[in-house]
């Protein structure tokens, strides 16, 4: 793990895919409430669920991958969305993610925790949409 | 930004969070299970997903504004949903929160832009 303050470099992953599928969408807006579908466009939440969800692993393997503990119970604390041309259905996106970082801080509930930064955007020959994610994970010990 | 009333939601379901895990592709069993979650030190109930909070409060102002068109989200997770809650999305002019109904404190507070995209 790295030292207190200082992060992990840039590391691409490989790419993944996100299949943005009307039942897909209809099934988001029931849950949260939304409005139904005027036209072809999603749900601006896509932004974080094509992301997460297009990624070429699930975000269990990747975080233990880098040594992040998981199985802790990890916290999502931020985001920020730029949605450069609203997703669309019936449409396939490219993920490109990378992780921008990961740094050990002292924590409040858990003593000590890791903090992964990650990027990740959805394009299709064009970009659409890029979020930067900051996920809390429990520590056990100091760096 | 989209002006809207306070505009209730719940009672989050359990069910609905697993749908979420699949589309997320996310593990996390705080989201799946009620040990998990007491474990983890979140109590005795599932853990709604940030995600599903944060699209709450989108949708809130989808339905002010259905041809809105959102081109910048920045979003704070402070706090947690559990199944069974009632949520309620207010505006707050600046930003959006998100709140358990009857809590003081939001528990995801979203800037939101609208404006035209292609």
């Amino acid at each position: 793990m790295t030292q207190e303050g200082k992060q992990m470099g840039h590391e691409s992953l490989p790419l993944g895919r996100f299949d943005l599928t009307p039942e897909r969408d209809d099934l988001v807006r029931r849950m949260s409430g939304a409005p139904v579908r005027l036209d072809m466009r999603a749900h601006p939440i896509f932004a974080f669920v094509g992301a997460l969800g297009g990624l070429p692993l699930p975000i269990k393997d990747l975080s233990e991958g880098l040594g992040l503990a998981f199985d802790k119970g990890p916290v999502l604390a931020g985001c920020r969305i730029d949605i450069t041309r609203p997703l669309e259905v019936a449409r396939s996106y490219a993920v490109a993610a990378r992780v921008e970082g990961i740094e050990r801080k002292p924590s409040r509930r858990f003593g000590w925790a890791d903090h992964l930064h990650l990027a990740i955007a959805l394009s299709d020959s064009a970009p659409f949409t890029d979020i930067r994610l900051h996920i809390i994970f429990p520590a056990t010990e100091a760096p | 930004m989209t002006e809207f009333p306070d505009t209730p939601f719940g009672p989050v379901s359990g069910e609905d969070m697993a749908t979420w895990c699949d589309l997320l592709s996310d593990d996390n069993q705080i989201h799946l299970s009620r040990a998990a979650a007491e474990a983890a030190g979140f109590g005795p109930n599932r853990v709604n997903p940030g995600p599903a909070n944060l699209a709450f409060l989108l949708s809130a102002a989808m339905a002010a504004d259905p041809e809105a068109g959102v081109t910048r989200i920045d979003a704070r997770f402070e706090g947690n949903v559990v199944e069974g809650d009632h949520v309620i999305a207010r505006n707050e002019g600046k930003a959006l929160a998100l709140y358990r109904d009857g809590d003081d404190r939001p528990v995801v507070t979203a800037s939101i832009q609208f404006g035209a995209i292609e």
